[in-house]
């Protein structure tokens, strides 16, 4: 009952609350948004407009520093795919105490000619012989005991079992050096992300054009071995989580999108797991 | 009100048509449409008229240049009263930091002196007891109980849940009822 009173005392009192005019300026307010669009300022709420602001970082810096994490992470990851293909350096000291099983394989030979242990000669295939590695994603189909990705087997016959190296958790240090780089500029993004105004427009529209340079990479990572580390996975995947919600923040957004994302922040510990996988100095900086 | 504000209506679309196609006078007349409660809400937030034309200037400077984009998943009231709240509350938190800058003496000299007692004044004790509520707060009882908004318009407006709008309302009411308890007697009377 009171309840109900102090509702519609409430409502009936607070219509004194920054009360608007009666009449509402339209043609004023239309000539200065004419005028505005013409000139094609940006706007600056509260006090009225001008034709740029101080940014902290130019566009050019912001949009140089992501086009070069861009190239250095495509080069990095074609380094690493290229030093990753198989050679026959590669397989001969691919020998480790780990077999692994594999699928038979008609044409697929079944002797190498660099000392690597292969299998009998199948009799259905008796010529089949030598070497051939994979980049893991096809032709493995038993146990793999704990290896995190099968990123080199060697295929034989339906009773050949090939030992081979796991590079999974040890991938090239093109990839290492690729991966660091690339956490660093997430780092160095997510932070600016957390200390900006709320009301800069600009900044926003430059972090998300950041953001999305970043999420390609962070997805060309997630495809190569550097996201075999069991514990760089999950760290790139929140880490793609966090960008695609960046890369969407729109101009319009509300502070709650904002929020959304500082809770995913939080509550992954994204910007303390970034920071451990980064070693400190060297790295740092693109 | 809710029937004018519920769904994109035929009107709407055609409007926002003719709007990206270039057409000046549709622009003017999607402004002459919803100019006049963008401006009220955002001097309800600001309270001050410079401010409100300020933030309404902006709310459909960014419209006409994001129109294209709308898909018409909310009304275009919803959408452009969207464009408004972010854009004064962003303008707000601008300004208010601008305004503690420039007056931490004046602030300083005023502590301590404050007395509830020496406020009789029921509307400046109501306006100041608004302002102290947290953005959200404020916003949904602003939208509610003073511009007749309805939990499904600032629902689609803030992008809160339906539920959340009517919690925060709850909020700000209680809030307001303790720091005018001073005036009881006005209400249960």
């Amino acid at each position: 009952m009171t309840e109900d009173k102090f509702e519609e005392f409430l409502k009936t009192k607070a219509q004194s609350y920054n009360a608007p005019p009666v009449r509402v300026p339209r043609d004023e307010m239309w000539s200065a948004i004419q005028a505005k669009r013409l000139a094609g300022p940006r706007v600056i709420y509260g006090g009225g407009s001008v034709a740029s602001t101080p940014a902290r970082f130019g566009t050019k810096v912001w949009l140089g520093a992501a086009a070069a994490a861009m190239l250095l992470v495509a080069t990095g990851v074609g380094i690493g795919r290229w030093t990753a293909s198989p050679t026959v350096s590669q397989v001969a000291t691919a020998i480790s105490t780990q077999p692994v099983v594999v699928e038979p394989d008609a044409t697929a030979p079944n002797s190498n000619t660099d000392g690597v242990v292969a299998p009998a000669p199948n009799a259905a295939n008796p010529a089949a012989g030598g070497t051939q590695a994979s980049n893991g994603r096809s032709g493995v189909s038993a146990s793999q005991r704990g290896l995190t990705s099968p990123a080199r087997v060697l295929t034989g016959s339906p009773t050949s079992v090939a030992t081979a190296r796991q590079p999974a958790t040890n991938p090239s240090s093109a990839y290492q050096l690729t991966a660091v780089q690339h956490l660093s500029e997430a780092e160095a993004l997510l932070t600016s992300f957390r200390t900006r105004s709320t009301a800069d427009q600009q900044m926003d529209a430059q972090l998300g054009a950041w953001a999305r340079q970043l999420l390609s990479n962070t997805r060309l990572l997630l495809d190569s071995p550097v996201a075999n580390d069991p514990q760089r996975r999950p760290l790139l995947e929140d880490l793609e989580l966090v960008l695609v919600q960046i890369v969407q923040l729109s101009p319009g957004s509300t502070p709650q999108d904002r929020e959304m994302i500082e809770k995913t922040l939080q509550q992954d510990h994204v910007m303390t797991r970034l920071r451990t996988a980064i070693p400190a100095g060297g790295q740092r900086g693109s | 009100m809710a029937a004018y504000e519920s769904q994109s209506s035929v009107n709407d679309i055609h409007l926002i048509t003719r709007v990206v196609a270039g057409d000046a006078a549709a622009e003017r007349e999607l402004y002459d449409t919803y100019v006049d409660r963008i401006y009220r809400l955002a001097f309800r937030l600001a309270g001050d008229d410079e401010l409100a034309r300020d933030f309404t200037q902006a709310t459909f400077i960014r419209a006409f240049e994001k129109i294209g984009s709308f898909r018409g998943e909310s009304s275009l009231s919803t959408w452009l009263h969207s464009i408004g709240v972010s854009v004064a509350l962003n303008g707000l938190r601008k300004t208010k930091r601008q305004r503690n800058r420039e007056a931490p003496m004046e602030e300083g000299l005023t502590v301590g002196s404050t007395n509830v007692q020496a406020e009789p004044d029921l509307k400046e004790r109501l306006a100041r007891a608004i302002d102290s509520l947290a953005d959200k707060y404020r916003m949904v009882f602003v939208m509610h109980d003073v511009e007749g908004y309805t939990h499904e318009e600032i629902s689609g407006t803030l992008n809160i849940p339906i539920g959340t709008s009517k919690s925060h309302l709850f909020q700000a009411r209680s809030k307001l009822r303790v720091m005018l308890a001073d005036f009881a007697p006005e209400w249960v009377s």
